[in-house]
């Protein structure tokens, strides 16, 4: 125990292959110190290299990590990782796209020339080949596209760090060891592209299915496509600009915005074929899937239309989260999914993807925050940090110990409750927890019939709805 | 703890306020009781056109007379609904106290006789409005015709965002000689109550009373709105507001209902290179534009957002667009507080926003934006902000162009006004921008100060269509009975 913590102490990023449970054992006063102490690490060793927080630093008049409360003003506004402007893509810049992503990372990325590069996917495959970086994008469900500057090494470090959760959160090896023994996986996903969704596969191919013929996704040879996935903020930009805008749209763009309802067209006979396939080639064996609920739930319920039910494997195990996305779905949605999947051993995450770590549903429904996450909730009107007081409700806000190249300290769109802090969760692993609901801020301030006169309503355009269910 | 609320349901006169249902949850975790509007739907819509007749028996002086003598009813030191409509508004209001105070102070100062009179001159014309006007000569000869504006029944779904938009429409509703089922906006329920309250109280038998209902019922409601919006008991349905309050509403269109969309609108403002003349001018541009980001604390759809100017893109015309920059925040800060205030309830999303910018020097710079004091946010290309439809809260930001044409072309379908300086170049543009979709082009800090002709409103002219133009024609009995053969 003691050595557990001082490995910890001594560097916070080998907690991702470390004992899972051991986490949830550490004392609270442990837990603390590994907060302060990380903190203090991370903040002095990243700020000389970071110059985005160099200068958030600077502004904030923080030089020092006196108590764990100080690094709260330091904390990213999530927008931070999208802080480029969108005229940089409209103008193939992607040469300053570069420079301001070396502001965020400690990555060298200097000796990149992205002087020719038109797309953004291209864009991403020139660091893939030239840096130690995999660039993650967000979906871009809210127009515009974040950028985290993970690397390589880190990508491999969160895949396995799932393996270890799935290992052991239900206690020491209570779970399948997918490192060792190797598992198909089934993802009813894109097989290629740069959002953190995918940006996991080829290693999950590698290191738990051990090759790509025992791996299926609902699309095995498509890209998810980010110059398609910034379309809406794209077109929001332009529009915005009015007519000088509009002719502003690269035509590949507006190809792209083309191939995305020819794709919807075709989802159908897709969905059909990998029905098919993971009953051939998967039916009753144990299996690795992972998804977020929504989509889950779309492929569930269009199975059991079919009839189809119980595919996989009673030892098989499931990685989800995400909740219900806005989407209509029945109280008995759980239920529906794991019916159709035929196993009942899932792991429920909460997670942003700036971090690394993720925060585990427990017996008991609360999500537990990992001791390298230093969590924090923020007074939603003053953004100043709230008392670490059980049952306390605000934003939350968080840096995980975990990437030693870039800040993960972020302020979160989301409304939680945590406690954890005085008394430990009912199912016994200590340190904070989150207690459901999650609540987005943003549909909490939407109201219901609030109207006002000032506004530009926006025509809507069905290739991008079909974007926004694509990219749950 | 904030009191409790009571929204009353008032159908032609008669009030009901039980205040059977809690509508909660709402900015500034306001909640507020109101009647259950299903127990009482049928009586809400006027099923029977004959009912109308009552308002044909008055003049249109009559009305005047009825309306101004409403004004001084509405004084805020007296009128208790008034002053409950601005408690509550002081929570649910983007709007700081003493501004909202300017407001409910000044509540009576629509009903001016001269100023009413006007309006229906220029929108519908007072001959039509009291009687038959003679159309002139027809292509056939002997037929004359004479048409005259009635009245119709109508839904107004009202905005919410300033007393105003409650105020138009009682007046508008008179005026016209209609009969209004007002549904009342979240964000401002008691306004409009106020306003037919007082009404009741000062003629409750009144045929104006008599045609004027307020009600607040979830906006979506199918159950409710199913049932008011039947083109057997209304004709028109006047919506303010986005897609959401819209959308809803389409679903009930069928022949024999006629929308009006009030659609949210955004505004710009473009500068010219004169206005860098000499230092002066720069410091009285800025003082009128700050006018323009900062009146009325920029919740209008008339308030300034993206400010274009002719600086150039060069260093030096990058410095001249941060001077600017700079002094029209200091002249934010300087406003009168019944104009703008710092917003009390300064938008996150933007503040993150503003956040991001202020770590991004290189791209933009900054003035302001620390707390709720709002900013201006110069660019340092010829690209507005990513998030320029967000800008509210006094946050205007200036875009460097090397030519108005930019400014122009940026001009579209939403846009509501542009303020320009000089007066010169207003002239030169007015007519292009009219045709990219601008609907009100004023002086440079006009924009949210002051208005006129206010019933052409986004140059759709909502006054005129609430009215029926109906025509009676004549033509001599032989000629027609000669078209039998």
């Amino acid at each position: 125990m003691s050595q557990y913590f001082e490995q910890l102490l001594a560097d916070p990023t080998s907690f991702h292959d470390a004992p899972y449970d051991e986490a949830f054992k550490l004392t609270i006063e442990q837990i603390e110190r590994l907060h302060l102490e990380g903190a203090r690490k991370r903040f002095a060793q990243l700020r000389p290299g970071l110059s985005v927080l160099d200068k958030l630093a600077r502004e904030q008049g923080i030089e020092m990590i006196e108590k764990i409360d100080d690094i709260a003003p330091l904390l990213f506004p999530h927008t931070v990782y999208k802080s480029y402007p969108i005229s940089y893509l409209e103008r193939s810049r992607f040469d300053k796209l570069t420079k301001w992503l070396g502001g965020l990372t400690t990555t060298d990325i200097s000796n990149v020339d992205a002087t020719g590069i038109e797309s953004i996917d291209d864009w991403l495959d020139l660091l893939d080949a030239e840096t130690p970086l995999t660039v993650a994008h967000t979906s871009g469900t809210t127009g515009k596209l974040s950028f985290v500057p993970r690397t390589k090494e880190q990508w491999t470090q969160t895949i396995v760090h799932s393996a270890i959760i799935i290992r052991d959160w239900w206690g020491r090896n209570s779970g399948p060891d997918i490192l060792k023994n190797k598992i198909p996986i089934i993802i009813p996903g894109y097989r290629y592209g740069a959002a953190a969704t995918q940006r996991g596969n080829g290693i999950q191919i590698d290191i738990y299915a051990g090759g790509e013929e025992n791996a299926l996704f609902m699309y095995p040879d498509a890209r998810f496509s980010a110059d398609v996935a910034s379309l809406a903020g794209r077109l929001r930009a332009a529009e915005a600009r009015g007519e000088a805008g509009i002719q502003d749209i690269p035509q590949v763009l507006l190809d792209r915005r083309e191939s995305l309802l020819a794709l919807e067209k075709r989802r159908p006979e897709d969905v059909r074929h990998f029905f098919d396939e993971a009953q051939r080639r998967f039916g009753g064996k144990d299996v690795y899937v992972t998804a977020m609920w929504a989509i889950l739930f779309d492929w569930a319920e269009e199975g059991l239309k079919r009839g189809i039910k119980n595919i996989f494997g009673p030892g098989s195990v499931l990685l989800t989260g995400g909740g219900k996305k806005g989407k209509d779905m029945p109280d008995d949605w759980r239920e529906q999914v794991l019916e159709f999947l035929g196993f009942s051993n899932f792991y429920e995450m909460y997670a942003t993807s700036e971090m690394m770590g993720l925060c585990m549903m427990c017996e008991h429904g609360n999500y537990h925050i990992p001791p390298v996450i230093v969590p924090f909730l923020l007074d939603p009107a003053t953004g100043k940090p709230l008392p670490r007081k059980d049952g306390t409700t605000g934003r939350f806000a968080g840096l995980d110990l975990m990437p030693n190249t870039y800040w993960a300290g972020l302020i979160t769109g989301d409304e939680i409750t945590l406690s954890g802090w005085e008394k430990p969760c009912a199912c016994g692993r200590t340190g904070p927890h989150v207690v459901p609901p999650v609540r987005r801020y943003s549909e909490k301030e939407g109201g219901d019939d609030r109207i006002v006169c000032a506004g530009a309503p926006e025509a809507h355009d069905r290739a991008l709805e079909f974007l926004a269910e694509l990219s749950m | 703890m904030t009191e409790p609320f009571r929204v009353p349901l008032i159908i032609r006169g008669e009030i009901i306020d039980d205040a059977e249902i809690e509508h909660g949850g709402r900015r500034g975790g306001v909640s507020f009781h109101a009647p259950d509007i299903a127990k009482h739907i049928a009586r809400l819509p006027l099923r029977t056109p004959s009912q109308m007749a009552d308002l044909y028996a008055l003049s249109f002086d009559d009305i005047l007379d009825y309306l101004v003598e409403l004004g001084p009813r509405l004084d805020f030191g007296q009128n208790r609904h008034v002053q409950e409509a601005f408690r509550l508004s002081c929570i649910t209001s983007g709007l700081s106290e003493s501004i909202l105070r300017h407001h409910y102070s000044h509540l009576g100062a629509m009903f001016d006789r001269t100023e009413m009179t006007r309006m229906m001159e220029r929108s519908c014309g007072i001959d039509y409005l009291e009687g038959w006007v003679d159309q002139g000569p027809s292509m056939f000869t002997g037929l004359s015709a004479r048409t005259r504006a009635f009245g119709a029944r109508c839904v107004h779904v009202i905005a919410g965002n300033a007393p105003i938009v409650s105020i138009l429409t009682v007046i508008r509703n008179a005026l016209t000689r209609s009969d209004a089922i007002i549904k009342l906006p979240s964000n401002d329920p008691l306004t409009a109550v106020a306003l037919v309250r007082t009404m009741v109280e000062m003629a409750p038998d009144h045929p104006i009373t008599r045609h004027i209902s307020v009600a607040y019922w979830k906006g979506g409601d199918e159950a409710i709105e199913a049932a008011i919006y039947d083109p057997r008991g209304v004709e028109k349905i006047i919506a303010w507001g986005g897609f959401d309050s819209v959308k809803h509403i389409t679903k009930y269109l069928q022949p024999g209902i006629d929308l009006i969309t009030q659609d949210p609108k955004l505004s710009g403002t473009i500068i010219g290179k004169e206005a860098f003349a000499d230092e002066a001018t720069i410091r009285s541009v800025a003082r009128r534009l700050a006018l323009d980001v900062g009146a009325q604390n920029q919740e209008g759809c008339v308030s300034a957002r993206v400010i274009y100017v002719e600086t150039g893109t060069d260093e030096e015309g990058l410095e001249r667009a941060n001077r600017l920059g700079e002094l029209t925040f200091a002249a934010l800060q300087k406003l009168p507080e019944h104009l703008s205030t710092p917003h009390k309830a300064f938008d996150h999303a933007l503040k993150e926003e503003i956040a991001a910018v202020r770590l991004q020097d290189e791209e933009y710079r900054l003035f302001g934006g620390r707390d709720n004091e709002g900013a201006i946010i110069v660019s340092q290309e010829e690209y507005p902000v990513d998030f320029s439809r967000q800008l509210a809260c006094r946050v205007g930001n200036i875009v460097p162009i090397d030519t108005v044409e930019t400014a122009v072309r940026s001009v579209n379908a939403y846009t509501q006004t542009v303020g320009i300086f000089p007066e010169a170049l207003k002239a030169k543009l007015r007519d292009r921008l009219a045709f990219q979709g601008a609907q009100r082009i004023v002086s440079l800090g006009g924009a949210a100060t002051m208005q006129h002709n206010m019933e052409k409103q986004d140059a759709i002219e909502p006054v005129r269509r609430m009215c029926k133009w109906v025509t009676e024609e004549s033509a001599d009995g032989a000629m027609l009975e000669a078209l039998a053969g």
